[in-house]
């Protein structure tokens, strides 16, 4: 596998296949947190602590993938993606498992999407951002060039991924907005806005 | 707190965007410890710890067979 993905040929079409997996992976998870704040905004379902957790462990994923687009794709940055990917598994888990017996003050919040609840979802993000990866590295992870190649190499996908990046860290700082409003500097709520009160 | 930890993701995010690579992944990194803390605070309950006690865990007792049937 090495020999046939380190041949000049082939090496282009590992790296293009690396960033292509990259902006896919970046595209999706900003789909979802611009659907969540759609949510938050457009149909007032205030996100809970732990829900805000699961938005920043998907901040958190993206951070690796932005590293790769802006200095060069390198394991360490997939490290950190995968970190939160578990991050944001373990905190779904525990989230799901808490509210999986109705009783006061601790249910499923806001809406089910195709019958499945927000944390249930998160689960099934966070195991899929796991598997992609690890498929990935089955069938990229042995080339020893894909270190040395930079986005700047793939002009379209490199220029699309940087834009993406850019709103990325906006939704991030738009969320950063929205915690100080919703919590303030004190504990979160679901109940409202505390700083609009 | 919560505000603590979304300010830091994004600053390390702002900060990988401009391609400050190792400050940008200390900053992450306290993010990780501060949101790993913050998680744990919000699960633990004084009443129960970490545990979660509304799912039975218990064996359920076995039903004794005779005769007539179950008991």
């Amino acid at each position: 596998m090495s020999n046939l993905l380190d041949s000049p040929s082939m090496l282009k079409t590992a790296i293009w296949l690396n960033y292509a997996f990259l902006f896919s992976m970046m595209f999706v998870i900003a789909g979802i947190l611009t659907a969540a704040m759609v949510l938050q905004y457009g149909f007032g379902e205030l996100p809970c602590p732990l829900c805000l957790l699961q938005r920043l462990a998907m901040f958190g994923v993206c951070f690796g993938i932005i590293q790769s687009f802006r200095t060069g794709f390198s394991y360490q940055n997939a490290g950190v993606s995968l970190l939160f990917a578990t991050l944001l598994l373990v905190i779904a888990a525990r989230q799901t498992v808490l509210d999986i017996y109705p009783r006061p003050g601790h249910e499923y919040i806001g809406s089910a999407v195709l019958g499945i609840h927000m944390p249930v979802w998160s689960i099934i993000i966070a195991l899929c951002i796991l598997t992609a990866y690890a498929l990935k590295l089955i069938v990229l992870g042995d080339s020893k060039h894909l270190t040395e190649s930079k986005a700047s190499d793939l002009p379209v996908i490199g220029s699309i991924a940087n834009i993406l990046g850019l709103y990325v860290v906006a939704l991030c700082l738009v969320n950063t907005v929205s915690v100080l409003l919703q919590c303030g500097l004190n504990e979160c709520h679901t109940f409202g806005y505390q700083l609009l009160q | 707190m919560m505000l603590a930890v979304f300010v830091a993701m994004s600053c390390a995010l702002v900060l990988a965007y401009l391609g400050q690579c190792r400050l940008s992944v200390v900053v992450l990194l306290v993010c990780f410890v501060l949101a790993v803390k913050l998680f744990l605070w919000e699960i633990y309950s004084p009443e129960y710890g970490f545990r979660m006690p509304w799912i039975q865990t218990d064996l359920v007792p076995e039903h004794k067979h005779t005769e007539d049937g179950l008991v």
